[in-house]
Order: C-alpha cells, then structure tokens, then sequence
C-alpha cells in the first residue's frame, strides 16, 4: 500500500483524493493545506489526518508520495521539499511559473532519484487519445494544419491568485498549457511561437490568448483559450490533413443532457449535459503514477515533458510582451 | 425600361450565382456577357437571355447601366478601367480588388476620374447573421471588442486561383478579404500590422494552401483568420465563415452557413451538408441594382477591397520576413 499525502486541498486535491480511493494501493493518508478547514474537510472524508503544512506531512516516516495540488507559485518550494525527503511527487500543473524554476525541480527530483510526474491530464483524456490514434493511423494523411479551443469563464481560486500574471501567467501557462503539451506529445518540439494576448491587458475577469505554433516538423497549430466565455466551459479540436480531417466540439457531444425545472429560470427548464466515461482520466493518471512508483518505471508524463509544455506558454506571454515571434528554444 | 447589365466574365464562379440573382429581380435584365471562354460565354448568354461578345469593348460599347466583373483577379485592372473609361457609371468587382496595391489603387483613381462607382463583391456583408451581429455590435451588445477568432476555410479551387499568375495567391489572396471586410465593417478600424504562417503542405503545389494571419487593428483589437484550403473533398460542406468577438460584456459566435442540414446520401457515399439558409449574394446584387437605379449608393467602395488586399499582401511579406509587418 502506497500511502499518500495531498498539499492543497483546494478543487484539485479534493479531486485527486477521490480518484486515489479508486486504486487498488494507494491511500490517503494525509492532507495539508494553509487553510486547515479546508484540509480537514478533504482528509475527514477519506480518514486521513489534516495539517497545515507540508513539513508536518513529511514528518510522517512511511509516507510514499507527495501529491502537490498549490497554486502554480507554490510548487517549487514543495517540490524541492518533498525531493529531499525522498518523497515520490506528483505534480499539478504547469510546473512552473518560470523555466529556471521548472529546471531546478527536475534536478531536485534527479538527484533525489525519486518519481516525478506531472498532471498533463489531457493525455489520458478518452477524446485526445483517440485523436492521437487518429493521426497516427495516418487516416488523415499527414497532418498540416491543427485549431484548438480551450474556453470557459475566469476562474476563482485561492485569493483570486488565476487573476495574477506573476502567479498563475494567465490563460497561457495555466489553461491552454494543455493544448500545448497535448500538441507537442502529437508533434514534437516547437520551431517558434507568435500569440497576442489580454494576459497582460488588465481587463477585470478576462483573459484571452490567440497562439500560432510552428512545430519543427512543419506542422501548424492555432490554439485558442479563453477565460472569458461565461456561457460555460468547452474544447474544440480540429486536425487537418492532406488526405482528411476530424472534428470535435465538446458542446455536441454529450451523450447525456438533463433537464430540469428552474425557479430561477422563471419555471423555466436548466439544462446540464453530462460526458460520463467509466473512469476518470484523472483517475486513470493517477494509476499511472502509481503504477510507475510500484513498478519502478518512468511516468508517462516526466519533467522534461511539463518543462518544454511551459517553455511554449512562456514563449507565448514573450511573444505577447514583444510583439514578436518567439525562436526556440529558450532553455 | 429595364435595368441593363454586362457581366465581364465567368472566371469566378461567383459570377453564375450573381447572374442567378440578376434573373429573380424584375426590371433587371443581363443584357450582355464577356468570356475569355467563348464556348462557355456563347452557352450562358443562351442561358440568361444576353448576347455574348467576344471582346469586352464591345460589350462595353452596348452601354450597360452596370457591369460586373468576375474575371480572374490579375484581370480586374483592366476590366474595371476598361468599363471606366467607356463611361459605364456602376461596376460591380469580384474580390480581391486586384492583386498589386498598384493595380487596386489605379482602378479606384480611374473610376474616380470617369465618375464611375466602384463597387466590391463582399457579399459576407449580407449574411442575415452577419447583419445581426452587426446590429448587435452597433448597440453595444458586448461592450468594448477586444478580440476576435475567424476562419474562412475552404476546398482547393483549382483553376486559376492555383495559378500565381491570375490569382496573385493562394488561400491567402482568396480567403483574407472577406473577413477583414467583415471586421472593418464591425469595428470601423483598420488593419494596421499583421503577421502570417503561410504553407502548401495540403497539395505541394507551387502556391500556398494553408494560412493563419494574426491582424492588429488600430483601435487595439487584435484578430487571428485562418485562410486554408483546409476542406478535404470527403468534408461535408466547401469551408466556413465564422467568426468569434471577444467584447468586455460578451461574446458574438457566428458560423455564417450553419442552417443547414445533414444530408446522407448513398448516391455519393459522403455526408453533406445541404445549405438552406438564405443566400447572400441576392442581397449585394440587389443592393447594386438599387445603386444602379440611382436610389442609394452602394455600400461597399474600392477603397474596401483596397484594405482588404493590404492585409493579404502584408500576409505574404510576413511569412517571407518571418517577423510581423507593419500595413
């Protein structure tokens, strides 16, 4: 039994502690978060043991992995803590915040010869592995020309801390990071970056990038992201081809709606569609990082990876501070 | 008496739903058709009732009360300068407006010179979701513009918009005017600085095929526009316009051609999607006979189709500069 302390008990680490109670050999065992309520909260509901801070987690002797769900700003700092303690560490992402420190984690992690994997989720997601299934079977031809969508609202987090540039580095390095990672999984490493921005435009609850990738290979990707459609989060995907194309709205694809009366639509009805799959693909990562722990392999997802998906972001707020396209690479 | 109208080439196939529309108004009648196609150009003057001539002076000595003009782009210049010196007073240009800003700027110098009104074919300003989301923006629906994402995607032409030639570009030069159009019209600004990735990975051919332009406009907003002939033959439909405006209270969405239905067929073992919503072009036709008629001007000048080039042109240059430029 691999037993498992989770830092932040914020949406995150909530989610991740139900998707540990789902595999076989691995437990919960404790849950620390500056806020304790908030770690009691998350650690009652799996008999855990609530703190603080990470240092009291670390005291526990026969704790395995460190599961670090903190605001972007905060990860170094936890990362290189764990490492030291020879702690196995799974890592939200992105990373970083900066390349330099995203480099220091991955030597931490070295040198402490642990387990280190980070949360590009979108890798275990049922609709991107079957679009990488898709390119592969060269169904499609050779791919040319790549759009992607990632939308939703601003969101609200820990003393607003997604509205601070410095902190989170907007929609690029906290939302469309993983179109980003997602797209050089597909395609391999960047040639060069252009975007343009609101990050740094100071709208009040707005942000909104628009970035053109050159991969290497010639591939050309157009990934949008949004924290400004209030109607509700949505991804798109489109992969084009000299010999096809494919499609996918997450909005027309819900196997399931719900509808039900609303006193606050005027008796009218609120609609909510549903997207079950079996497992979570939160679930299905977290196995993976399980497995690569027991098993002594390495994690599908390693710092390298996490580090070259916020080099693209990093380029993307460049780009938008500059006004120019950005060469890589940049480390 | 009857509107008359010349139509100076069949090149682009606009020109069949334009001569269409021509024939559903009354009072209107195609009086006359130029081809570089005699063949073609004798069977469609049969078809629409014209005579057909082989030589655009002489249709131009017919004295149409308008013309219009669907040659390839390369030709527009002396078409319209043509139709402007033999006092023809309305013309009606497919767009692009030229392929050189030399040539488009010359056009709108000889039309201005003759007293001729130059009019250019953005019918995408007729698109009844077009003309509401205008309204929207006008009332301020969404606030401030901040930002907008559009395609205008489409299926390889072939013809001579592959030919540099005639077409002065690929999908760029094909598919950058109409939605600059549009979001000149929306924002009443200007393009002032765009940036390109431009490539023929879809066929290999000796012209672009793919394109995605960043456009920064004068009054901040900036806009991406993604012009490839990305629309394999096994897609369902020739492309899109769409259209996503970012504002401070809101968001615009429009997919100009969504009324449609899926149609499965298994004469062609391929999906369709058959169009069913109203068609454009029956608007900027008819408003250019209105314009003809002397009852208002047309909307949509030279100097339109002139800024629309710009940022085609500057699209070009950028992917060669590997750096924004400035237009």
């Amino acid at each position: 039994m691999l037993k498992i302390g989770i830092i932040g008990a914020g949406t995150m680490g909530g989610m991740h502690a139900d998707c540990y109670s789902e595999i076989p050999d691995a437990k919960v065992v404790a849950v620390a978060d500056a806020r304790i309520d908030a770690a009691k909260r998350v650690a009652e509901k799996h008999s855990a043991q609530a703190f603080d801070k990470i240092d009291d987690v670390l005291s526990i002797k026969d704790i395995d992995i460190i599961d670090i769900c903190l605001p972007t700003s905060m990860h170094k700092e936890n990362v290189l803590k764990a490492a030291s303690a020879k702690k196995h560490i799974f890592c939200e992402k992105p990373i970083a915040r900066e390349l330099e420190d995203g480099k220091e984690m991955i030597s931490a992690v070295k040198k402490a010869g642990v387990k280190f994997m980070v949360g590009h989720v979108l890798r275990f997601f049922h609709e991107y592995v079957t679009a990488k299934r898709i390119i592969e079977s060269g169904k499609i031809g050779n791919p040319v020309m790549i759009r992607t969508t990632r939308a939703a609202g601003h969101p609200q987090g820990w003393s607003n801390w997604y509205s601070n540039v410095q902190m989170a580095g907007g929609v690029p390095l906290d939302l469309i990071i993983h179109d980003f990672d997602f797209l050089r999984w597909c395609f391999g490493e960047v040639d060069h970056v252009y975007a343009k921005g609101l990050t740094y435009a100071n709208v009040p609850d707005i942000d909104y990038s628009l970035v053109t990738i050159r991969f290497k290979n010639g591939v050309i990707a157009h990934v949008e992201g949004s924290w400004a459609h209030i109607s509700g989060f949505f991804v798109k995907l489109e992969v084009a081809g000299d010999g096809g194309l494919f499609e996918f709205d997450s909005r027309t694809s819900s196997p399931l709606r719900i509808v039900t009366k609303s006193a606050k639509a005027g008796g009218g009805g609120v609609e909510v569609p549903q997207n079950p799959v079996i497992e979570s693909p939160y679930t299905t990562e977290l196995k993976y990082f399980i497995d690569a722990v027991k098993n002594d392999k390495e994690p599908p997802v390693t710092g390298e990876d996490a580090l070259r998906a916020i080099e693209i972001a990093i380029a993307s707020l460049k780009s938008m501070e500059t006004g120019k396209p950005i060469i890589f690479p940049l480390i | 008496m009857s509107v008359k109208i010349g139509i100076i080439s069949f090149a682009h196939m606009h020109a069949f739903s334009y001569a269409d529309c021509l024939r559903q108004i009354d009072g209107v009648e195609i009086s006359s058709i130029y081809n570089e196609d005699e063949e073609q150009g004798k069977s469609l003057a049969q078809r629409f009732g014209a005579s057909f001539f082989s030589d655009y002076n002489k249709l131009l000595e017919q004295k149409p009360d308008g013309v219009i003009i669907c040659s390839a782009n390369a030709d527009h210049k002396k078409h319209v300068i043509a139709s402007a010196e033999s006092g023809c007073k309305h013309i009606l240009c497919e767009k692009p407006i030229a392929t050189t800003l030399d040539d488009a700027q010359a056009m709108i110098d000889s039309c201005s010179s003759n007293g001729a009104n130059l009019g250019i074919a953005f019918p995408c300003r007729y698109i009844p979701a077009v003309m509401n989301a205008k309204s929207a923006i006008d009332s301020n629906t969404i606030g401030k513009i901040l930002a907008a994402k559009t395609t205008n995607h489409g299926r390889m032409p072939g013809g001579w918009f592959i030919n540099k030639e005639k077409s002065g570009g690929g999908a760029v030069m094909d598919h950058t005017p109409h939605v600059v159009d549009l979001l000149r019209w929306f924002m009443k600004a200007e393009p002032v600085e765009v940036y390109a990735e431009i490539d023929n990975k879809f066929y290999k051919m000796d012209i672009d095929d793919t394109g995605i332009l960043t456009i920064q406009f004068d009054n901040g907003v900036f806009a991406t526009l993604d012009t490839s002939w990305s629309r394999t033959k096994s897609y369902p439909t020739w492309g899109d316009v769409t259209l996503e405006i970012v504002g401070t209270d809101g968001i615009i969405s429009i997919d100009s051609f969504a009324q449609d239905f899926d149609l499965y067929s298994d004469a062609n073992m391929k999906a369709e999607w058959v169009y069913w919503g109203d068609n454009m072009d029956m608007g900027l036709v008819k408003d250019f006979i209105a314009s003809v008629k002397g009852e208002k001007p047309f909307q949509i000048k030279g100097e339109d189709g002139l800024q629309a080039l710009k940022v085609a042109l500057g699209a070009y240059e950028s992917a060669k500069a590997k750096n924004p430029v400035k237009i």
